[in-house]
């Protein structure tokens, strides 16, 4: 109950008393009328019988369309089955019922005045159904109606900022493949699957030779130009379950789910084929790059995705050490040459 | 033993309230749902804040909570919690005679926990001579790591939960959640002075 009600009412007679009251019924008017926030009450019939003047100004429509009118014939945009059940259950459970803009963005059409470009062009709305029962035990509902559209454009914007930095955490911002941390907590994940259903997983460490002397004969933004080629190269020849990223400076690592060794290594050797392939070009000159790979697969042995990563990382040092521009496995007999 | 805590006599007088509160929210439900609805005798703990973030931290499996706030005069108010399990929370759209494509999950969750809080709440208040007015009730996104984080924000410290089981069945759905209220001391105090009252007059 507002104070409103218990305005105090003068005792002395009874023509201060209705003085009182007529003096309290013209506040309520008149706050009710300057209110920022839609009033309509029905009745238990659901026909409109009060609307205050935000209502008047944001429907345009006139009183005498809308007084004594069913609520659904003045608006024919409400869910009719679904706010009669809501309406029905104010009314006979005597409760209050609420409906949020996150659930409905509105219920009314009518439009913002917000000077904001939304998402929409209908004010959102917080509305609230309350129970009103008078002296006479007649029924009535009123329906609170708060625009919230700033509320809802500054959450979607907050929603849309959120989801933005959430990529950008998990992005190698260079090479827009994924970044060390994220590609790292992959493995975690992937190495905790392929052990908990007996799953194959494996793993390519690939790292581009010398790739100093690109950016020690052409400068750092041919070194970029290299990393971000690659990278969009190896991502064409992935499936999708693949997870790749960016391990360092010009080392990248390709975990594989459900793959054995010798798919690993025909991957590797495609991947090895395709970057000593590149015709790259740096101002008019011809760039030539190639890269060395190591080839691991989860075996029995390793205790923890780490041990993974030192397997792969061993075969591509002896990748490297091996001439370069080759791919390599300790759990493969042979050296293997470039597919 | 804190000053909050109620005495056994207390303890008592609060069951019976929310039973009596409890037994007539049901009676109104049903009648709303056009159905039986059969109700177990809530079973009521009242417990303090570090037993509370203890047991809801155990509790990992909460896949829902709609959080309401409620206040009335002489300071009674407070925040109820409706938790719902696993499960708990696929019949509801039957119970309450809604069409599959008619609402949201979350529309749905949120629609029962309102009827149930302020059912319930509004019963209550009326035995205690009071009346209550409810904020918007609202779904607590990300249950899972955020309820610990929800019940250490709260706008106001306190010292005691009531936690009500309730066990709702209605026909041939039978629907399980908790109901937790959070209620600050000083509501409780308000709380304490109103049983006593209600205990003087037997």
């Amino acid at each position: 109950m507002s104070d409103i009600d218990k305005a105090p009412m003068p005792e002395k007679g009874i023509d201060q008393t209705l003085l009182g009251a007529r003096i309290t019924k013209q506040i309520n008017i008149q706050i009710a009328n300057q209110l920022n926030t839609g009033i309509l009450v029905v009745d238990a019939q659901l026909t409109i019988i009060v609307w205050n003047r935000f209502l008047q100004v944001h429907t345009g429509k006139k009183s005498e369309n809308v007084l004594e009118q069913s609520i659904f014939s003045v608006f024919p945009e409400l869910p009719v089955r679904w706010l009669s059940r809501k309406l029905n259950s104010v009314l006979q459970l005597n409760t209050p019922s609420f409906c949020s803009w996150e659930q409905r963005h509105h219920l009314f059409n009518l439009p913002h005045t917000r000077p904001i470009t939304t998402d929409s062009d209908f004010m959102a709305q917080n509305c609230t159904f309350l129970p009103i029962v008078t002296d006479t035990n007649d029924s009535y509902i009123c329906i609170l109606i708060e625009d919230v559209t700033d509320v809802c454009h500054y959450q979607t914007q907050l929603k849309k900022a959120l989801a933005e930095l959430a990529k950008i955490n998990r992005i190698d911002g260079l090479t827009q493949i994924y970044n060390r941390r994220h590609w790292q907590k992959s493995l975690e994940q992937e190495y905790a699957k392929a052990r908990r259903h007996d799953k194959k997983l494996s793993l390519i460490m690939l790292d581009l030779d010398h790739f100093k002397l690109f950016n020690d004969n052409y400068g750092h933004q041919c070194g970029d130009m290299v990393l971000i080629e690659v990278s969009a190269l190896i991502s064409t020849l992935l499936r999708v379950e693949d997870i790749f990223g960016r391990y360092g400076g010009e080392e990248f690592a390709i975990i594989l789910p459900e793959t054995d060794l010798s798919g690993a290594i025909e991957l590797a050797q495609r991947i090895c084929g395709r970057v000593s392939a590149l015709a790259l070009t740096y101002k008019e000159q011809n760039v030539k790059v190639t890269a060395s790979l190591g080839v691991a697969q989860l075996g029995e042995q390793e205790q923890s995705y780490e041990a993974l990563i030192s397997q792969a990382d061993a075969a591509l040092y002896q990748a490297k050490a091996q001439g370069r521009n080759k791919v390599f496995s300790n759990q493969c007999s042979s050296t293997l040459a470039v597919g | 033993m804190s000053e909050f805590h109620l005495t056994e006599d207390q303890q008592d007088c609060l069951q019976e309230l929310i039973n009596i509160a409890m037994g007539q929210a049901s009676d109104q439900l049903a009648r709303y749902l056009d159905s039986f609805v059969y109700l177990k005798v809530p079973s009521i703990e009242s417990v303090d804040a570090k037993e509370l973030m203890r047991t809801l931290s155990e509790q990992k499996n909460a896949i829902a909570v709609v959080s309401q706030g409620f206040f009335g005069h002489e300071g009674i108010r407070g925040e109820a919690l409706l938790v719902y399990q696993e499960g708990d929370s696929d019949r509801i759209a039957d119970l309450l005679g809604y069409e599959p494509d008619d609402l949201s999950k979350d529309e749905q969750v949120i629609d029962i926990s309102s009827i149930l809080t302020t059912t319930f709440l509004n019963v209550f208040a009326q035995q205690i001579d009071n009346q209550m007015s409810y904020n918007a009730p609202k779904l607590l996104p990300n249950v899972k790591d955020n309820l610990f984080e929800h019940l250490q924000q709260m706008p106001f410290t306190w010292d005691i939960a009531l936690k009500v089981n309730i066990n709702y069945q209605v026909t041939d759905y039978s629907f399980n959640c908790n109901m937790i209220l959070l209620i600050p001391e000083v509501a409780i105090t308000n709380i304490k002075h109103v049983l006593n009252r209600i205990l003087a007059e037997f």
